[in-house]
């Protein structure tokens, strides 16, 4: 009987006593515990709601309670069963392994389900607080039954003998999916009456958001106009302003009298009327309305209100007659004197289509190109530096790469000599350019090539030079070179850890003075056990043994791959704005990161899956490393790797638009904006935006590697 | 002259492949190994240019232990060592050409190779490696689009430009029809005679076995079982060669 149907029964024994034996093909055994833990649970509950007096509430919530709990238990268990057979997918080999890997299993189950379900048990059984006391250790004590018959069943079902017939496990998987759709529906808050009965709301924005074109453009608005002036108060001494003729040639109003007094309002603020206008205009659109428009001296426009009507209807022959008072209109008391005010008569026309883009249009599709250019630059980059990243992170190249443990020790020390070096002839040369902000492009390519390049020969050289040198000597000053560097090599890695951990463990629960009194006793106690346990490595390694290097590497970049790559591009953007500050470069930034990691992957991947026939046959012919690659791998890979690139520029455009939500720049700063501002057809336009070039991307890059795969 | 001694292999996953093999191969024989899959011959030919790791024993060749060799060593020693394998093993997506002067990386400048220049003379080499072989006119053609036997011709031409002491062959006619496993015999056999190139080779059929062999030794389980002259082998028989060989063994012809 294999483990995983030792499992599967225990588990199905844990979600339901009984279903484990019965799946086993013994149902009488699987009926007779499931009636008897079912049972014993059922009058734990039945006796905790009786004596509580409170049946029928405690009886309807307990149901509906235990209901959710099942769901409940249901998704724990799924969720863990995924996670246990996504992290062991080798099944152990020996008995005893097995049954240790399987306890553990069940103590995390365990642990998770019963504190899950004790407490809310609990509640269901023992509502108010009176009775609270006098049943919890009746209760305890039965809950501790159920408990000890369920266990007791599980365990029963691990060593149940099964049915010879093959089991799948689709009832498992449908049960699970049940009580997730159940649970998911719940937690959700799923409303379709709501949903439906808000529509209307709606419906009018998603109008503007579907269809906002007609933002898109500029238009003129013809309105007839026609202005009188008005003095108040009335001039003492000199002539007021002319008052207005009628004319042929176009809209007119004529105001009488043409200077009065300005209402006002008193303490209470009701409205003291001041001089009672007549109006009269004419050569307007008959059977439009006109609108009455005040403007007072400083130059600004409002619709008087409470003086008299400020819409009214132009007759059949152009022409209208209107009363109103001298609207109250603040004046500052150092404007003291007459003032010339502004009648205005405006009647509407239509809105004329001009042709031209809107503002917002030329924003928008300003802001879209940004969008795509900071898609494809990070594309573009993240690709360059993802290609040599993407060797180191695959299994089938590195595992090959062994060193010696003398040329590693030799190897760390020309790593770190020649990185110095290439660091120090980088600074020199960048002064040589005129420094990173004269030559950035140029300045940082040449101080990467020098400081990796130097660090890689140094590796090299020192790493022979060593291997060389040692081979001459005597076996017992091999082993205490040995031992001396692998020390020297694990010491600076310890002291390391030894400072993160005062830093980043202790410091949250000491003071800070405490932390820096221990920070370096600490740093230093690390740092020398490390270097003991590379005395004795040193001193146990066999001389012939290589150290996998390359598989070391593997899964240092491995490791830092997944970690960039599981952090959202989203927050890569908040990290990108903190840093740089807001706009297209901190978005660029966030993309590149999160490319890196992605394509790496995706390369790698594609890497591991080349048939090795071609790489034995150049290595046959005598090719060194890099020929190898450039002549068995990249023919193989290259067109995975144009695929994927394509791929991710797609996303990555897509990301953009996005990334500006964050402050990356690019469209989804300006879409964000818009939509706070409840600007909707504008928003809707960035939408619309969006939407049509991540289509065509999406179809161009398609196209582009269905032909290239 | 090749001397294999003592030669053990266990993999990683605790197969052992090879156990305590030891032989002589004299300069210009065609020494052919047999034995069923899973015998053996792939790791003894991979380990004598260590395409595979030996755990234990020394291979020399001419006086050069190939087991001790550091990397660079090993490479020079690997550029005189041809190797033709069952599947061909052609990088598929570039040229002919571009495959048969791959067989030449041992020998010219690693930095302008990076960048697949090679010089003339060496492009010329390699159509003259293809007139050898008969595919002068294929020579732009991308290997993908060969047959199977003229993929392992251009595999003997990349083999040809190595300029090889030594030519390995694993298993290379197996995945060929009877016709073509003679044609593609006759070029390792010819390369046998006139350029006195030693040839190591593992082999299915006994008729060709008996055809080309100079000489042959029979493995079984990682263990040498069989070693006989190229008169024991043109007397035995059916049946003394199933015994050696095992029950699957079958005459090409059938």
């Amino acid at each position: 009987m294999t483990f995983w149907r030792r499992l599967l029964h225990a588990v199905l024994s844990l979600l339901v006593p009984g279903l484990g034996q019965a799946w086993a093909g013994q149902f009488r055994r699987g009926f007779y515990i499931f009636l008897a833990t079912f049972s014993l649970a059922g009058l734990t509950v039945f006796t905790a709601a009786q004596r509580a007096r409170f049946p029928e509430q405690v009886y309807g919530l307990s149901f509906t309670v235990f209901l959710r709990l099942t769901v409940l238990a249901f998704l724990t268990l799924g969720a863990l069963l995924l996670l246990y057979s996504g992290f062991s997918r080798r099944v152990p080999q020996d008995e005893y392994t097995r049954r240790m890997t399987f306890l553990g299993f069940l103590l995390v189950v365990v642990l998770v389900y019963f504190p899950l379900v004790g407490p809310q048990l609990l509640e269901v059984a023992m509502p108010p607080a009176g009775s609270r006391q006098l049943y919890g250790t009746l209760l305890m004590t039965m809950a501790a039954v159920v408990a000890g018959l369920w266990w007791w069943n599980i365990v029963d079902a691990w060593h149940v003998r099964p049915d010879e017939a093959q089991m799948g496990w689709s009832g498992l998987i449908a049960l699970t999916l049940v009580g997730l759709l159940i649970l998911g529906n719940w937690i959700v808050e799923i409303n379709v009456p709501k949903a439906i009965r808000e529509y209307r709301e709606t419906s009018r924005i998603l109008g503007d958001i579907l269809w906002p074109w007609r933002a898109a453009f500029d238009y003129r608005a013809s309105e007839l106009r026609a202005t009188a002036r008005i003095q108040a108060p009335c001039p003492p001494g000199s002539q007021p302003p002319p008052v207005n003729q009628p004319r042929d040639d176009g809209p007119w109003v004529v105001v009488e009298p043409t200077c009065g007094q300005l209402s006002t309002r008193d303490d209470k603020g009701r409205l003291q009327y001041g001089t009672l206008l007549t109006i009269r205009g004419g050569g307007f659109v008959p059977g439009k309305k006109v609108k009455i428009k005040w403007e007072n001296p400083i130059g600004n426009e409002f619709t008087p209100r409470g003086v008299g009507p400020t819409e009214i209807e132009v007759g059949p022959d152009g022409t209208f007659e209107t009363q109103m008072y001298i609207p109250d209109v603040v004046i500052p008391d150092i404007a003291k004197g007459p003032q010339i005010h502004k009648l205005h008569v405006v009647q509407p026309g239509a809105l004329r289509f001009t042709g031209t883009l809107s503002r917002e249009m030329k924003l928008a599709l300003q802001a879209m190109l940004v969008s795509i250019m900071m898609g494809f630059m990070a594309t573009f980059v993240g690709m360059v530096l993802a290609v040599p990243l993407s060797f180191l992170a695959a299994r089938n190249l590195m595992s090959t790469l062994r060193v010696s443990m003398q040329g590693l020790l030799g190897g760390v020390l020309g790593l770190s000599l020649g990185g110095w070096l290439g660091l120090q002839a980088a600074h020199w040369v960048s002064r040589q350019m005129g420094g990173l902000e004269q030559a950035p492009v140029a300045v940082a390519l040449t101080s990467a090539v020098l400081v990796g390049g130097m660090a890689l020969v140094g590796f090299r050289l020192m790493g022979r030079a060593q291997e060389r040198l040692m081979a001459h000597m005597p076996a017992a000053v091999r082993t205490a070179i040995r031992m001396v560097g692998l020390a020297a090599l694990l010491a600076v890695p310890g002291a390391l850890l030894g400072l993160g951990y005062a830093r980043g463990i202790l410091a949250l629960a000491w003071p800070p003075e405490e932390v820096a009194v221990v920070e370096p006793k600490l740093m230093w106690a690390v740092s020398g056990l490390a270097a003991i346990v590379g005395l004795v490595i040193g001193y146990r390694w066999p001389e012939s043994r290589p150290v996998p290097l390359g598989q070391g590497i593997y899964a240092v970049v491995r490791l830092i791959m997944n970690v960039v790559r599981s952090i959202e591009p989203l927050i890569w953007g908040l990290v990108g704005v903190i840093w740089v500050g807001l706009g297209p470069f901190a978005g660029f930034i966030a993309l590149t990161l999160h490319t890196i990691a992605a394509l790496g992957k995706l390369y790698s991947e594609a890497i591991e899956s080349i048939h090795p026939g071609p790489i034995e046959a150049i290595q046959s012919t005598g090719a060194n490393r890099l020929q190898t690659i450039m002549y068995a791998v990249l023919p193989q890979v290259l067109p995975h790797f144009t695929a994927y690139s394509l791929y991710r520029w797609d996303i990555n455009v897509r990301m953009s638009t996005v990334i500006g939500l964050v402050g990356g720049g690019g469209i989804g700063f300006l879409l964000i904006q818009w939509i706070r501002q409840v600007q909707y057809q504008h928003a809707g336009l960035a939408v619309w935006l969006i939407a049509l070039t991540v289509a065509t991307l999406d179809f161009v890059s398609a196209g582009i590697r269905k032909r290239l795969v | 002259m090749l001397k294999v001694e003592h030669l053990t292999k266990v993999y990683d996953n605790g197969t052992v492949a090879l156990r305590d093999v030891s032989f002589t191969v004299e300069e210009g024989e065609f020494l052919v190994v047999i034995g069923l899959s899973g015998s053996g011959k792939s790791t003894l030919l991979r380990c004598i240019n260590r395409l595979v790791e030996p755990t234990e024993g020394r291979i020399v060749w001419n006086d050069v232990d190939i087991t001790a060799l550091d990397e660079a060593g090993l490479r020079r020693v690997r550029r005189e060592i041809g190797f033709i394998f069952q599947e061909f093993n052609l990088v598929e997506r570039i040229s002919v050409l571009q495959n048969v002067l791959s067989g030449r990386l041992g020998y010219v400048n690693p930095w302008w190779s990076l960048m697949y220049y090679f010089p003339p003379e060496e492009r010329q080499r390699a159509l003259e490696a293809l007139e050898t072989v008969g595919l002068r006119e294929k020579a732009h053609v991308r290997a993908s689009d060969l047959s199977g036997g003229q993929k392992q011709r251009v595999a003997i031409a990349r083999a040809l430009m190595q300029e090889p002491k030594l030519i390995l062959a694993d298993e290379p006619v197996a995945s060929l029809d009877p016709v073509l496993a003679h044609s593609i015999m006759g070029y390792l056999e010819r390369l046998n005679r006139e350029q006195g190139v030693t040839v190591i080779c593992s082999l299915h059929y006994l008729d060709l076995v008996q055809r080309y062999a100079t000489r042959v030794i029979g493995l079984r389980e990682g263990r040498l079982v069989y070693e006989g002259t190229r008169e024991d082998i043109r007397r035995l028989s059916d049946e003394e060669f199933k015994r050696i060989y095992g029950e699957e063994a079958q005459r090409l012809g059938g």
